[in-house]
């Protein structure tokens, strides 16, 4: 919420830990780790995972998202204080975020802010209502200056609530009236539903293959297949007047090696030549009717073959 | 109407892609693109004159052909989608307008740099982009247009969007790299460069979402079309978001080179400034100010601004009148960089801290003489002394309101009684962490 640390009563470990260790939220982490090629680079989504059950970051949350992605506890605590939207303390359900950057400053954002602190009689540094219903903070730009000023409620950008739902229509700005509809949608809202429902942090986290596996960060090669070398292209067969046969195919300068392969009748694909990487061409003595193509080799990888060209008589 | 090249599909539902498809999305995954070498490609793009559009304007090909082809480690994309630059929303837009064409020029980005595996970082604020782009993701991947082997290519990719927790800093590239690795978001001291050694220590692309999503028009059409929209040196169009004094306020594709006045006043655009211009930023917060004399001169192009001593960056277009007090955005803009000051180098950490500060008491009416002076020698000190430049997008506004708006610091600096007392710089603590 800002640089300074306040103290903030911790939850014991035995409270939270229950709440996280879920089939869900592990399934989730699972997929998140399995995402990127170390474990480490989980820690944001992890905590964001913790924040979404838990509601804030509670210091045992950050040390279970800390051994979830092998990193030490106060790695992971360093990084949730430089980041400004992890919750280190509890907010009210309805957290109001205004923002007093320069655009939203000129359209009369101090005054909102003002108008807001008299309304919810709290300060715009993170207060919080006695009912804990909100919390109105002032921040910087939050990205949607065409409508400035503007406000975020939790994760949704608002300017006005129309037919019972938060809006931010086209061109249209915060304005103290607006403001109060949007206090006003907030408290029917309470009155309505006992709780905020859970929203997905990672905004609809699907199951993938995940990260393909190349070992990054160290100096070790990445596995076979892992990304392949780029193809020759565009291959092509002519004969030339001495009766030899002329490969021509678009230079492939990534390549390291070139590997021309010939079959003929059934047989399996042969390697033939090796050439050097930047040969743009080839001439050499073939028999009509066989197939060749080309494949190039970078560093340990193979692409896949080129085209197939059969050798005219 | 002016050719579209990146925002033609908005309003018409594209985010799902059956649309997408029916509008032409996609075509490009065949023979065209996979027809053509990684040479051949980021050739193509140089020659279309692609820059980046997320605030630096490097030439696109360029940056391309810094990734080695033989490297024994997998190459990264990473989108820069962490937009916080004071005024810029576009990318915001562009995203939930549009998930799928940002997805296809991935495609066709990772097809010229032989990548692997991207990632999409995501500013933290926008979940529902976020929640776009993984439906578009989900249906893409369903479709057989992203994953193992592409459309029958034997070109595999994989993409994964990644939320950053707010912070400004992460926009910088080494910075943006950090954070998606896991650390705290502040920037690398280059070089190496992350072509050469970026995210994992493997080379790394990282390119602003406007960039890519250009690439589909220009495989489609040709470079010589996309440059030829533009002016000589800055080829294309441009996405500009607009706000602040004007009527109709919002996201406009434009050719680079219009007129910035033209831009304002058009019925088609922005529709006119509300009241009498006073001066315009025109690429920014960090950008230099435009008085209104000089804005009358300005072309929306990179060369144009340049000689203005001004920057086109990333495309905020931030238009004041005179009612507007040059001072109180001035203290806006400092107090958001000393706000988002990383903390990693001195300079800035405890520079923009100190300037903040002083500007807070001038703005509170107890200015003294020299406030300023001090001001300006607090910018050129923590200026070119820095990893990243964020204290020097500290500086310029400080500088340019400074310089082209003096009058109105005077007047506020002779309304203290006390103003020619000296200032006890003993009694401001420096720093952005306090």
């Amino acid at each position: 919420m800002s640089h300074c640390h306040t103290k903030v009563d911790q939850p014991h470990a035995s409270e939270i830990l229950p709440k996280l260790e879920t089939p869900k939220v592990l399934s989730k982490v699972e997929e998140l780790v399995r995402r990127y090629p170390v474990p480490k680079a989980a820690l944001l989504p992890v905590l964001w995972i913790a924040q979404e059950t838990l509601g804030w970051l509670p210091q045992e949350a950050i040390r279970w998202a800390a051994a979830k992605c092998k990193v030490s506890p106060v790695h992971a605590y360093g990084v949730s204080l430089f980041y400004t939207m992890y919750k280190k303390e509890p907010t009210g359900r309805f957290f109001v975020q205004i923002c007093q950057n320069v655009s939203c400053h000129i359209l009369g954002a101090e005054g909102i802010i003002a108008h807001a602190e008299e309304t919810l009689g709290v300060s715009s540094h993170g207060g919080t209502t006695e009912d804990g219903l909100f919390t109105l903070l002032r921040v910087e730009c939050l990205g949607a200056c065409g409508n400035g000023p503007v406000l975020q409620i939790n994760d949704d950008f608002a300017t006005d609530a129309v037919d019972g739902e938060l809006a931010m229509p086209e061109g249209v700005a915060l304005t103290a009236e607006r403001f109060d509809r949007i206090v006003a949608w907030c408290r029917k809202r309470a009155s309505e539903l006992p709780s905020e429902p859970a929203r997905d942090a990672l905004g609809g986290l699907f199951e993938t293959h995940g990260h393909p596996g190349a070992v990054a960060a160290s100096s070790e090669p990445q596995k076979q297949g892992y990304a392949p070398a780029p193809p020759a292209l565009g291959l092509a067969a002519t004969r030339t007047e001495s009766g030899q046969v002329k490969l021509a195919w678009r230079a492939a300068p990534e390549s390291s090696l070139l590997h021309l392969e010939t079959r003929s009748g059934s047989k399996d694909f042969e390697v033939l030549a090796t050439i050097p990487g930047k040969d743009k061409d080839w001439t050499g003595d073939l028999v009509a009717g066989t197939e060749i193509r080309i494949v190039a080799q970078s560093g340990d990888r193979r692409a896949k073959p080129s085209n197939v060209v059969k050798v005219e008589a | 109407m002016a050719t579209l090249t990146v925002t033609q599909n908005f309003g018409k539902g594209a985010a799902d892609l059956s649309v997408y498809k029916s509008l032409g999305g996609y075509s490009c995954l065949g023979p065209k693109l996979f027809d053509l070498s990684q040479f051949e490609l980021i050739d193509l793009v140089t020659r279309s004159g692609l820059r980046g559009r997320g605030g630096a304007g490097f030439p696109t090909g360029m940056k391309w052909s810094f990734v080695p082809r033989n490297s024994p480690k997998p190459v990264y994309l990473v989108v820069n989608a962490d937009e916080g630059e004071p005024g810029t929303f576009k990318d915001h837009v562009l995203m939930l307008e549009d998930p799928h064409r940002l997805i296809e020029g991935m495609i066709i980005c990772g097809w010229a740099l032989g990548v692997r595996s991207a990632y999409i970082y995501v500013r933290g604020e926008f979940l529902k982009a976020i929640e776009t782009l993984n439906a578009a993701l989900k249906q893409a991947y369903d479709a057989g247009l992203l994953g193992q082997n592409i459309q029958g290519s034997g070109y595999s990719l994989d993409i994964f969007v990644h939320r950053g927790a707010g912070a400004y800093i992460c926009g910088e590239e080494t910075a943006l790299i950090n954070s998606l690795e896991g650390y705290k978001g502040q920037p690398r001291l280059k070089p190496p460069f992350p072509a050469v050694s970026g995210a994992w220590a493997s080379p790394t692309c990282v390119n602003n979402v406007e960039t890519l999503m250009a690439l589909p028009w220009i495989l489609e059409n040709g470079p010589a079309a996309y440059q030829a929209l533009g002016t000589a040196k800055s080829g294309g169009t441009k996405v500009f978001s607009v706000s602040g004094d004007v009527k109709r306020p919002g996201v406009y594709e434009i050719p680079l080179g219009t007129p910035l006045l033209e831009f304002l006043n058009s019925p088609q655009w922005c529709q006119g400034v509300l009241g009498t211009l006073k001066g315009v930023i025109p690429g920014g917060s960090s950008a230099p100010v435009l008085t209104a004399e000089e804005s009358a001169k300005a072309n929306m192009d990179y060369e144009s601004l340049a000689s203005l001593k001004s920057m086109l960056g990333s495309g905020a277009v931030i238009a004041f009148n005179d009612t507007r007090s040059a001072v109180g955005m001035l203290a806006s803009l400092t107090r958001f960089y000393a706000h988002e000051s990383c903390g990693q180098c001195t300079p800035c950490r405890e520079g923009t801290g100190f300037a903040d500060r002083i500007l807070k008491a001038v703005v509170r009416g107890e200015g003294r003489d020299g406030d300023l002076d001090t001001m300006l020698d607090l910018a050129a000190n923590f200026s070119y002394t820095t990893i990243c430049p964020l204290a020097i997008a500290d500086a310029w506004p400080i500088e340019n309101f400074i310089g082209k708006f003096r009058p109105e610091f005077d007047a506020l600096l002779g309304s203290n009684a006390g103003h020619a007392d000296p200032r006890v710089t003993s009694d401001f603590r420096p720093g952005a962490f306090w």
